[in-house]
């Protein structure tokens, strides 16, 4: 069975959880996942609502693959209004949390309330408890994980750290130590509902018709498709494989964007990491196994992905992949998301340096850098100033002109002067600036498109973002490189009919203007989907993109094509036609 | 005879193998269902990764006393008819992988379908001496 039909409901004022039905017409219009986490907060949630009152919900989403033997299958979507921004926010974690909790008998987790004490939610098939949290408050995710496994066995969780218990809009949930749902504050809206962890055990299993001649066809796919070579580099490099990709291209952030190249790559490059690589590791159900657990003999992680080395190495002028892996395992610890992390300590090296305002640290102050995410989770000396991300760093202390964040969420890892469809990309991105809804890099600064033109960016942009949510909504992993003629392919082997690749298209394309619909709902139109000034004014200073930067008016060219195609108007309200069109 | 082989240093914990398995045998997927238990997990320490297969050490067939799992041109072979729900296969097995079912019981019978699913050459068969 795709669905297991059952929402657990859970309301922390009161203690108590029930299970409904999951509405199965919004089933059959948004898959699961982002779409589906997204049309329940689009129904639930008050405009205006507080992010961290509690009123706000957290929503943990399954798809109707999970628990199946589909290969890539294995994420779940984590989705709430967004502390960082006020847009939707979904973010996807890996890992094995999301299979458990579809073998527990669930579809989904809706969250509401606050706890009137620390606690933690514990789910067992039918059993759902609350239980006191207050020994781990205060307590790290590693720590909290570890405790908590100790007491219930082997159970999968997702937990906050510091970080996300002082509010902090850049704080992410962590599972099994170094898999985070990280953007937008997710961690915090737990943290604002005394909700330390959730753990879940399900031993329930999931039918399917046919079963043994689903697995066998999937086999195939899994050898020809999703193991072949375009996808192979998760295994064989990791994400780590993008810094060379960067470098050459000239859009690896440097020291907060004010290059594209970085003199020191080499010792962070992919082959700087596999140096220390101990051993590979794979999500539930996938072959691919980007995961990449490295050993120092002082430190260890699983990672460091791209954006992390991007953000927190480069974009800060280090260049010592001891000490980046170090913060790395202190911010999955403390649940700091690594891109607004690195991106914010960046912004107070450059300040710093400017002289606008003294934070004590430099680009490349290793020492210093590796403080911060001690400090600023615990909002502790110059840490206090930073917690809340970039553009409250602005706010207080000025720079908004190289302040790198569109919606107050810190860029990615990629340089739009490098990559025009980026800049494009992280504008119009649903949840602030992410590289997750729309990557165009792989086709223009690392393939064969101009990179440096606004032409074609806009259709590119959209189509890869109806393609994205789709796929976040089925779910699947990014990392399979799938056609939707393929994801049509095996959603049909398990949801009980036919569904073509233009349904999913149509789907995907609904998906993106809701969470469009619900930003609008906050007051969100085109003045908020222009990005920093630095992109628009600031040449960049070596490498491939030398010299380079986007002309604002390229960029009114890019997102006023792109409301044309999108059917939505100048201003970047969806039209009442389109809304039609998409039954919203 | 061929036997299961777990190798460690190859297995990147994606539980492939556990839902070949269990859709194979038990025709659902349930990684508890499956008839080998393969782990890969942080402690405090780092990372640990343990596998346990069905070696064919036949211990299960020594302990029926129904008869009810026999070795059939080199593999396990199980009849539930003769099953007694006795037990005594799973409490001896040295490696813990008989499922206990309510009705009768899982062995490994060395189907190889949890090999050809996994992505690394993690799981193998070998041959060993018996």
């Amino acid at each position: 069975m795709a669905y297991t039909g059952k929402v657990l409901r859970v309301n922390l004022n009161t203690g108590s959880a029930k299970t409904e039905e999951l509405n199965k017409q919004w089933a059959d219009e948004y898959l699961g996942g982002k779409g589906l986490a997204i049309k329940y907060l689009y129904e639930e949630l008050q405009p205006g609502v507080d992010p961290w009152s509690e009123d706000n919900k957290l929503i943990l989403m399954t798809g109707p693959l999970t628990g199946t033997i589909a290969p890539n299958s294995g994420k779940l979507a984590v989705a709430a209004k967004s502390p960082a921004t006020g847009t939707i926010l979904d973010c996807s974690i890996g890992g094995h949390f999301a299979p458990q909790l579809k073998y527990a008998g669930y579809d989904a987790v809706i969250i509401e309330g606050k706890a009137k004490m620390p606690v933690y939610l514990y789910i067992e098939d039918d059993k759902v408890e609350l239980r006191s949290a207050e020994a781990l408050w205060g307590q790290g995710a590693h720590e909290t994980e570890h405790t908590i496994a100790e007491s219930l066995g082997d159970v999968v969780t997702l937990a906050i750290g510091q970080a996300g218990e002082n509010l902090l809009p850049i704080a992410c949930i962590s599972s099994e130590l170094y898999r985070q749902a990280g953007r937008g504050g997710i961690g915090s809206v737990m943290g604002s509902k005394n909700l330390k962890a959730i753990s879940v055990r399900g031993t329930g299993g999931l039918d399917a018709p046919d079963i043994r001649k689903v697995s066998t066809a999937l086999n195939k796919i899994k050898k020809e498709d999703t193991m072949d070579d375009e996808n192979m580099w998760a295994y064989s490099d990791g994400t780590p494989m993008i810094v060379e990709l960067s470098q050459e291209a000239g859009i690896l952030p440097t020291r907060n964007f004010q290059d594209g190249s970085f003199e020191g790559y080499k010792k962070i490059d992919s082959e700087a990491v596999k140096g220390v690589l101990k051993a590979k590791k794979a999500c539930f159900a996938c072959p691919l196994a980007c995961g990449n657990y490295v050993e120092t003999g002082k430190t260890m992680v699983e990672g460091p992905e791209y954006e992390t080395i991007a953000l927190c190495s480069s974009n800060c002028g280090i260049d010592d992949l001891e000490a980046l892996i170090e913060f790395n395992r202190l911010c999955d610890d403390y649940c700091l998301d690594t891109i607004s992390a690195g991106s914010t300590v960046a912004f107070a090296m450059e300040l710093t340096e400017k002289g606008i305002h003294d934070f004590g640290i430099r680009f490349g102050d290793v020492e210093k850098f590796l403080q911060m995410p001690g400090l600023m989770s615990r909002r502790e000396g110059v840490g206090a100033d930073l917690a809340d991300g970039v553009a409250a760093v602005a706010e207080k202390y000025g720079g908004e002109d190289f302040a790198m964040h569109v919606k107050k969420l810190e860029i990615p890892g990629y340089e739009p002067r490098g990559s025009f469809g980026m800049g494009l990309a992280y504008g119009t991105a649903d949840r602030g600036a992410c590289h997750l809804r729309a990557w165009p890099p792989p086709l223009e600064a690392f393939g064969d498109m101009d990179p440096f033109t606004s032409e074609g960016k806009a259709e590119m942009v959209v189509e890869m973002q109806d393609d994205n949510a789709v796929k976040f909504s089925a779910i699947f992993c990014d990392f399979w490189a799938l056609s939707t003629e393929r994801m049509a392919e095996v959603l049909s082997l398990f949801i009980g009919r036919e569904i073509t690749a233009d349904e999913l298209t149509e789907i995907g394309e609904r998906v993106y203007n809701l969470s469009r619909l619900f930003n609008e709902r906050e007051g969100f139109d085109r003045k908020d989907d222009y990005l920093p000034k630095r992109i628009y004014n600031d040449k960049l200073l070596s490498g491939k993109t030398e010299g380079k930067l986007m002309p604002l008016e390229e960029y009114e060219k890019m997102l006023s094509e792109y409301y044309k195609i999108r059917g939505w108007d100048e201003d970047g309200k969806i039209t009442e036609a389109k809304k039609k069109e998409l039954g919203l | 005879m061929k036997a299961l082989i777990f190798h460690a240093e190859k297995c990147v914990g994606c539980k492939l193998c556990h839902l070949a398995c269990s859709a194979q045998n038990e025709q659902v997927f349930n990684p508890t269902l499956a008839r080998l238990v393969i782990t890969s997990c942080f402690d405090r320490d780092g990372l640990v990764t343990e596998g346990r297969v069905c070696d064919l050490c036949q211990k299960c067939v020594e302990a029926c006393p129904v008869d009810a799992i026999t070795v059939k041109n080199g593999r396990l072979s199980f009849s539930e008819e003769l099953c007694t729900d006795c037990s005594l296969c799973v409490d001896i097995c040295p490696n813990d992988v008989i499922v206990d079912k309510d009705r009768g019981i899982g062995v490994c019978v060395q189907c190889r379908t949890c090999a050809n699913w996994c992505p690394t050459e993690a799981l193998t068969f070998e041959e060993v001496s018996k």
